[in-house]
């Protein structure tokens, strides 16, 4: 009994001693910088500055609405393509293949990809090029410097993560129930919007959530897409650690910013659960 | 019982096994750039300093802001003995009591650096240059058939959403702003001139990292702007169509400085590193592979490398705009802040 009771506190222990060590420790460093000035007396001038201040609240709206347009464009995607692998694709080792193709760029740093995607989408890049061959437009499009430039880097880099969360909701739902459906008369349609659907949302909420909230605390890939003409919230955050050294004002944004995620996630979830429901 | 004698078998182990190892050979940890930076930085100083001293050396690799949080946090009892960081950081380094003053008795090659390489704070000594480099017009010869002689010639019409140049995320950022004034005589109390006309530049991307003005010149995103002679020169050299030029206004500099860190137990041993570095093989090494503008007095390097150097083709570390980072830093959350409003914004 004491030796198993031993065991699970060193199960328990250990990944609360990493989680204490490595998130809470450094979280707390941040939130106590946020709450002081540079001499180290509280002070709440941190967040006014930011709170009052119109100018954070734009770029707190360009921020989320990348993360939701890229989430949106992540779940049109990653749904069918989740519904292809599992449901469709009968050969083992194509699926593999399907299943590797899609894991493969997560081994990948975010900024060679994001590299990546600067020479595609560039004035002389590939998507360019190949518009301009077929004619379809005669000046290269910029797509470096705009929203949907960023939207396109951060789908390609997150839609991983909603396949896999889908992919596996979509193999739990148990076919006797789409079956019992079928018998009863409904069209498929009807089947899949009345019974499929519903039973993926949990799986489809947990990627979308994901997806959104690696969206908004993107740096890398919308540091190099944006080409510096569209500012995001976690470049305010880098710019003020990396080069202007104000880790008060600094540790306020990373707060202001983790603060409001968790608030848009935790609507979301609540919205989420009561249509699932 | 039983665990004191494991224990005591494993103190008598480990001593065994560190002790000689100790005897043999002493070490010295020195933070550097990561990438070409540091394999210069290797082979031109670590390598001679351990061949000279039997002293081996084991990197830190980091940027210059990255080493100077580390030295913070590692204040009293440091890991790094010796530190590389840039100008701009280097002043913060001393402000944040890391540096150690740098001894010329102990550092008999400090008298071999320029004057304006050894930087004084009082009669402390907190670093000194080990090579300049410099952000000049680098343009797409391919595209600009005529070499380009002035920073004005990047508001052109035929250079429209072709240009680049730093964001001020980017170490060179803030001081190009003020180089920007400078030349065009904007007071320094009031930069609007320059941000209004900075937001007439039809840029194609303002950069953060120097790896993403190289790409941005690789794929023919820039075809002229503002870039290190440093990565400039590195991309010519690898066959692409790139060439770099100190317009007449000249070219803002800045360098990359040694430092002895405070509280060091090593520290004859990182003095001795530094005197290395201030050798005038060490230094022309340097210039040779990164194309830093030598530090030390009379250093003299081939002709191909010569015209490389932060100073263009005839000129000398005078040419260098070099700023005082001190009122730089000053200056650098206001500019930071009025860039984000004013360019970074569609």
């Amino acid at each position: 009994m004491s030796t198993t009771a031993r065991r699970v506190s060193l199960l328990v222990g250990l990944p609360s001693l990493f989680f204490l060590a490595f998130f809470l420790a450094p979280m707390t460093v941040v939130a106590l910088a946020s709450l002081t000035d540079a001499s180290g007396n509280l002070t709440f001038v941190n967040y006014a500055r930011i709170l009052l201040d119109q100018y954070h609240w734009d770029v707190l709206w360009v921020t989320f609405r990348i993360g939701a347009i890229t989430t949106i464009a992540c779940v049109l995607i990653g749904y069918p393509l989740a519904w292809y692998l599992v449901r469709i694709v009968d050969w083992r080792p194509w699926r593999r293949v399907c299943v590797i193709l899609l894991i493969v760029p997560l081994f990948t740093s975010n900024i060679v990809r994001s590299f990546g995607w600067m020479v595609l989408l560039g004035r002389n890049g590939l998507v360019n090029d190949s518009l301009q061959t077929l004619g379809l437009i005669e000046r290269p499009i910029r797509f470096i410097g705009i929203e949907l430039g960023i939207v396109i880097g951060l789908v390609y880099i997150l839609l991983p993560f909603i396949v896999l969360a889908v992919g596996n909701s979509v193999a739990d739902v148990d076919p006797s129930l789409e079956q019992a459906s079928a018998d009863l008369g409904a069209r498929p349609a009807t089947t899949f919007w009345t019974v499929t659907f519903p039973l993926c949302l949990p799986g489809l909420m947990a990627g979308a959530v994901m997806v959104f909230m690696l969206a908004v605390s993107a740096y890398v890939t919308p540091a190099l897409l944006s080409g510096g003409r569209i500012t995001v919230f976690s470049m305010l955050i880098f710019q003020q650690y990396s080069s202007v050294f104000d880790f008060n004002y600094g540790g306020a944004l990373s707060i202001t910013m983790l603060v409001l995620t968790l608030v848009l996630v935790a609507t979301a979830g609540r919205v989420g659960a009561t249509k699932g429901a | 019982m039983k665990h004191s004698s494991y224990l005591a078998a494993f103190v008598l182990c480990s001593t065994a096994l560190t002790q000689p190892a100790y005897a043999q050979s002493q070490s010295i940890t020195v933070g550097w750039y990561g990438g070409n930076w540091g394999d210069a930085f290797r082979a031109c100083v670590a390598e001679p300093f351990t061949k000279a001293t039997g002293i081996s050396v084991s990197a830190e690799i980091g940027t210059s802001t990255v080493t100077l949080s580390k030295l913070q946090q590692q204040k009293g009892s440091p890991t790094i003995d010796v530190a590389w960081m840039d100008g701009g950081i280097s002043e913060l380094a001393l402000a944040a009591d890391v540096v150690d003053n740098l001894d010329a008795g102990a550092i008999s090659n400090l008298s071999n650096a320029l004057p304006e390489s050894v930087y004084k704070s009082g009669s402390t000594t907190y670093a000194v240059s080990t090579g300049y480099y410099s952000l000049g017009l680098t343009y797409n010869t391919k595209e600009v058939k005529e070499a380009p002689t002035s920073w004005n010639d990047l508001w052109k019409k035929e250079f429209e959403d072709t240009v680049t140049i730093p964001s001020p995320s980017n170490s060179a950022g803030v001081p190009f702003i003020m180089f920007l004034s400078q030349i065009w005589s904007v007071p320094e109390g009031d930069l609007s001139e320059t941000f209004k006309k900075i937001k007439d530049l039809k840029a194609a991307l303002f950069f953060d990292s120097s790896g993403a003005a190289t790409n941005a010149f690789q794929s023919g995103e820039a075809v002229i702007g503002a870039h290190f002679n440093v990565g400039a020169w590195d991309m010519a050299d690898k066959g692409l169509p790139i060439g770099f030029v100190v317009p007449k206004e000249g070219a803002w500099a800045t360098d990359a400085r040694l430092h002895l860190v405070k509280g060091t137990s090593k520290k004859e041993a990182a003095q001795k590193f530094i005197n290395q570095a201030l050798t005038p093989e060490s230094s022309a090494c340097l210039a040779e592979k990164l194309y830093l503008g030598p530090s030390v007095k009379g250093v003299q390097v081939k002709a191909d490398v010569a015209r490389k150097l932060p100073w263009g083709e005839k000129g000398s570390v005078k040419d260098l705009k070099l700023f005082d980072w001190v009122n730089i830093n000053e200056q650098r959350s206001k500019i930071v802040d009025t860039w984000n409003r004013e360019i970074a914004r569609k």
